[in-house]
């Protein structure tokens, strides 16, 4: 979607957003507010608008039925650039003009440092863009959730999936540097012992770095079956693949939840064929029967959704499922609270978002599905069935 | 119209607030300071709260490039190693946060010293250059010495506690970041009325002339870069317990610039310049938020471009100044006291 | 001691090196005529790559005349800019001069956000693909046909400024404005032609950087270890420029390749505390003597 026409949707949501909770005032049951980091603009921008789409669209299908147990559900976004402290300034800002019940995070490092201020209100879940393993700790993280598996979890999916096809393979990971990136490093060495794979490689690319011709060149020192990405959106994929390819090498290439949108893979150009990715989600074009909800989707937005898109929507039904089933049980609503109630959800149906019911473990909704990339149909199709993790 | 003010000594003479008028303003001031928690919201708190952690830092800085002419890129650096000092200290010693800010503020104004050691050898655009150095060496500092800062990830660090009482909210924080600002910016105005300030003076008018009056060239410069780390490492932390969260990219070099741009657009070399810049520097990414909101129902456009729009603004800002009023804000503002002082007469 | 290993690291050391060098040769030939350190440098090569990204979506166009657009344009904005911007400062102390570069790199970080976003994109692919081996070397092509321009580009000047008139009147120009007004030469002339120059070699520098690495606004920081470069090789030395150009981009491989990425900016910095410590004027600069 271009960019006007992404601002011109997001103003009138804001618009709307702001009547609505101007309207909510008339009803006699109190609006739940679901507030949230998100970055529109910058780096992750890509991410950002479409997590911004999704939550909309979630919250109006949700206001359509009835809302939460009777509460409309209102969204207050805020820009964020994915910048940390514009991330804590938006949080701040929010939270001192409502009553936050929800927030969405637009990164693993804010999620990090302002869970504990979430803990010490006490008063909201958080979720947001990130899979961060160190997040699925539900004692030292009780009030965050993610909406779906872990990036070690994902390492894992795809390490499985490479035991199926080539058992005891050499396996690279290339990791940008950033806290986004190095989340899983630990857990995928663990895996891949555990799986018999050789994971001795692991490379670490600065962020934004230029060149990776250095980085390239390791691997071709180590010529392993498959190289597996994580913390990138895109650049610098392209590249390493096809200096790869020009080398000669044989290897093929895998990429976690981020680098697996559909748009951005196309993006590759000739290097995309073969890609494998995982993700949690279906994806926008995804024709499988039963799923109501897709085909809902699809017919709210005309163009294609991205990956980020599925986030905002599920980790949105989700978190409104947790607090419905808190105010079923007559809880009060608050952090601890929803939580219980999302931990609560079992053999959930999301209508067709996830392939299968959806149970939440822990912090995580450990299901994912491998997808690999078909230059003839230009689309990422599935590569093996849903996995589920438990 | 003030016609004019008769001292009596020298010591009136050197004072900082001649009249009673000005007298009467700052005791205004001060006043509105202390009850502006009482009446003000949340977010208010919070922008006074970020101004205040500005003002102290650009003072810093204004001490060193303002006053002394030696251009520092490292200013957001130093303001790293206080926070980084502070926040390890808060969670491993348990020590009283005024210790903290303390301790904080010593081992950045070391870490100044170092940065300042080569002033002897180089000079001007070299000796900027070599404080960008040191603030991408201090950033990697940062992100790779994990044991002490946690990394990439960072720290996230418990808020000050005054006699048990936790400091958590913008409002509360605000008396531990008030009253230490406005003590760091008085001393700050006074060190200029002493032999060392004047110094500092003698130094960036022509540093060589300084040296044959008989001031030692590398103390002095030291001094100055000893100062005003202090200030930003004691900024730093007070950043530190305002926002409990620091990670490498919390203090990256567009801070310093930020800095160096308040500064400049504030005014070099005047205390008051310090504190207008660091002021409007703040407010204006503040300013920019309330346009978009008011443009978006007529241009839909407008929230994507704020952030583009603000990186202009910043970038023009400082072009702007530098053309057209290289002594900045305090210079249009004491343009604007002398025609009142002045009134009915013409400058 | 895997020696094929080192030296393809070499190898691409000395080309991101020989890219180094070109970018340097700006900043020099600015520095050179106007006394100006031009921070920009980095954005003004993240425009020239942005604006032939933008040429090249006109598919009607062949590529080599959006490379050749590109170039142009972007001279002209440097035109544009040094008339505008740099001359009302003329006669300013040299660290307002920087500060305001340093506030021009913000603006065209801005400008380019506005028109094209801010997120990373890739440009189109006009480098044969086909790797090239020496012996038994592999050097990514990119690399190496940027390592050939830039080497070609770099000889051309380094040769027509001591032949040339023109570098003459450069060297004149920075060193005595009033002196070579008298001698007839047209100083504010000069003034903007250096300025056009370098932004169109930035550019295509840029356009180089872009093609290996992808484009994005936060492209600029490239001009930091430009920076370092000029001033490891003397700010005003255009035979230094290359030199310390070749020397920081195989440091800086050599960092990365054996400690690990994130050591990159650190060697490069380190080498230039070394430098401002030991020989501030760089390798190949001319020492200022000041006079009170």
């Amino acid at each position: 979607m271009s960019i006007k026409n992404f601002t011109k949707r997001a103003t009138g949501a804001l618009l709307a957003a702001g009547l609505l909770s101007g309207v909510a005032q008339a009803s006699d049951k109190k609006d739940l507010v679901l507030g949230g980091s998100i970055p529109l603009t910058g780096v992750f921008a890509f991410a950002g608008v479409g997590l911004h789409a999704g939550i909309q669209d979630s919250v109006k299908v949700i206001n359509e039925s009835g809302g939460i147990e009777g509460h409309k559900l209102v969204y207050i976004p805020e820009d964020t650039a994915y910048k940390v402290d514009a991330s804590v300034a938006a949080f701040n800002k929010i939270t001192s003009q409502h009553d936050v019940n929800f927030y969405y995070g637009d990164s693993t490092a804010f999620e990090k440092t302002i869970s504990p201020e979430v803990d010490r209100s006490g008063k909201m879940v958080l979720t947001g863009a990130s899979f961060a393993s160190e997040l699925n700790d539900p004692v030292k993280y009780p009030n965050v959730f993610i909406g779906g598996p872990s990036y070690t979890d994902m390492i894992g999916i795809l390490m499985e999936h490479i035991v199926k096809e080539k058992p005891g393979a050499k396996v690279v990971l290339v990791h940008s540097d950033t806290e986004f990136g190095r989340d899983p490093v630990e857990g995928a060495k663990e895996t891949a012992t555990k799986l018999g794979l050789n994971l001795d490689l692991v490379i670490s690319t600065a962020p934004g770095g230029v060149d990776v011709s250095t980085e390239v060149l390791k691997i071709r020192r180590a010529r392993p079956d498959y190289v597996i990405f994580h913390g990138y959106v895109l650049a610098p994929i392209p590249e390493f693949i096809t200096q790869a390819r020009s080398m000669g090498l044989k290897t093929k290439f895998m990429g976690t939840f981020w680098s697996s949108d559909n748009s951005m893979v196309q993006k590759m150009g000739d290097a995309a064929d073969g890609f494998m990715g995982v993700m949690p989600y279906s994806y926008y074009y995804d024709e499988s029967e039963n799923a109501p909800m897709l085909e809902k989707i699809r017919s709210m937005r005309d163009t294609y959704q991205s990956n980020a898109y599925m986030q905002g929507f599920f980790n949105t039904m989700m978190m409104a499922e947790g607090a419905r089933n808190a105010i079923k049980a007559g809880k009060e609503l608050n952090g601890a609270n929803i939580k219980a109630g999302m931990r609560a959800i079992k053999d959930f149906d999301t209508g067709g978002i996830v392939g299968i019911p959806v149970t939440v473990k822990g912090n995580s909704v450990p299901v994912g599905r491998v997808y690999s990339f078909d230059a003839s149909k230009k689309k990422m199709l599935p590569a093996s069935d849903w996995i589920r993790l438990d | 119209m003030r016609i004019g003010t008769v001292k009596e000594n020298y010591i009136a003479d050197a004072a900082l607030f001649d009249t009673s008028v000005q007298k009467g303003w700052l005791v205004a001031l001060l006043a509105g300071l202390v009850l502006l928690p009482f009446f003000a919201g949340q977010y208010a708190s919070y922008l006074a709260c970020l101004v205040l952690i500005n003002i102290a830092s650009t003072t810093g800085l204004n001490i060193l490039t303002g006053f002394t002419g030696l251009v520092s890129l490292g200013q957001a650096a130093f303001m790293g190693v206080g926070a980084y000092t502070v926040a390890w200290l808060e969670m491993k010693a348990g020590t009283p946060f005024l210790l903290n800010l303390i301790i904080g503020g010593f081992a950045a104004s070391f870490i100044g010293i170092i940065v300042g050691l080569p002033s002897l050898r180089v000079k001007g655009l070299y000796l900027a250059i070599a404080t960008i150095a040191a603030s991408v060496i201090l950033h990697f500092v940062f992100a790779n010495w994990t044991a002490v800062t946690g990394g990439v990830s960072g720290v996230t660090m418990p808020a000050a506690s005054l006699f048990g009482y936790e400091l958590v909210e913008p409002k509360q924080v605000y008396w531990i970041i008030m009253p230490v600002t406005v003590l760091m910016v008085f001393g700050a105005a006074n060190i200029f009325r002493t032999r060392i300030g004047r110094a500092f003076i003698a130094i960036r008018d022509r540093d060589i002339s300084a040296e044959v009056l008989g001031i030692r060239l590398l103390r002095y410069k030291l001094l100055s870069f000893a100062l005003s780390s202090f200030y930003a490492g004691v900024a730093g932390g007070l950043w530190a317990y305002f926002f409990r969260v620091i990670t490498p990219e919390s203090f990256p070099l567009m801070m310093s610039i930020f800095f160096l741009a308040a500064v400049i657009v504030g005014g070099m070399g005047s205390i008051l310049g310090g504190i207008l810049g660091a002021i409007f520097m703040t407010m204006v990414p503040e300013v920019l938020k309330m346009m978009v909101g008011v443009l978006t129902p007529f241009w839909s456009d407008a929230i994507a471009v704020m952030s583009p729009v603000r990186i202009i603004v910043f970038g023009a800002l400082i072009i702007f100044f530098l053309i057209f009023e290289p002594d900045g804000l305090a210079e249009i503002w004491r343009n604007i006291r002398r025609y009142f002082h002045l009134w009915p007469f013409k400058t | 001691m895997d020696w094929l290993f080192f030296s393809e690291i070499g190898l691409a050391g000395l080309g991101s090196g020989g890219l180094y060098a070109l970018t340097g040769l700006a900043l020099v030939l600015i520095y050179k005529a106007t006394r100006v350190v031009n921070m920009a440098i980095g954005e003004l090569l993240m425009l020239g790559a942005y604006v032939f990204m933008g040429f090249s979506a006109i598919t009607v166009l062949p590529l080599w005349v959006s490379i050749i657009l590109a170039i142009i344009l972007t001279g002209v904005c440097g035109g544009i800019i040094e008339r505008t911007i740099i001359r009302p400062m003329l006669g300013e102390s040299a660290i307002s001069i920087f500060m305001v570069t340093i506030g021009l790199g913000s603006v065209l970080v801005g400008v380019v956000e506005i028109i094209w976003g801010a997120q990373p994109q890739r440009l189109v692919e006009f480098i044969p693909k086909d790797p090239i081996f020496i012996g038994e070397a592999y050097l990514s092509s990119k690399i190496g046909y940027a390592f050939l321009v830039a080497a070609i580009v770099l000889g051309t000047f380094l040769i027509i400024f001591r032949t040339w008139r023109g570098g003459i009147a450069l060297r004149a120009t920075a060193g005595d404005q009033g002196a070579a007004y008298s001698m007839g030469i047209n100083v504010p002339k000069v003034f903007s032609s250096v300025w056009v120059i370098a932004s169109m070699i930035a550019a295509g520098a840029g356009i180089l950087v872009g093609s290996i690495g992808g484009i994005s606004p936060n492209m600029g920081v490239y001009g930091l270890s430009v920076l370092v470069v000029v001033i490891v090789g003397g700010l005003d030395s255009l035979l230094g420029a290359l030199v310390a150009g070749l020397l920081v981009g195989l440091i800086e491989t050599y960092a990365g390749a054996y400690l690990g990425g994130e050591f990159k900016l650190l060697a490069t910095f380190s080498l230039l505390v070394l430098v401002l410590v030991v020989r501030p004027y760089g390798l190949f600069g001319t020492h200022e003597i000041e006079r009170l």
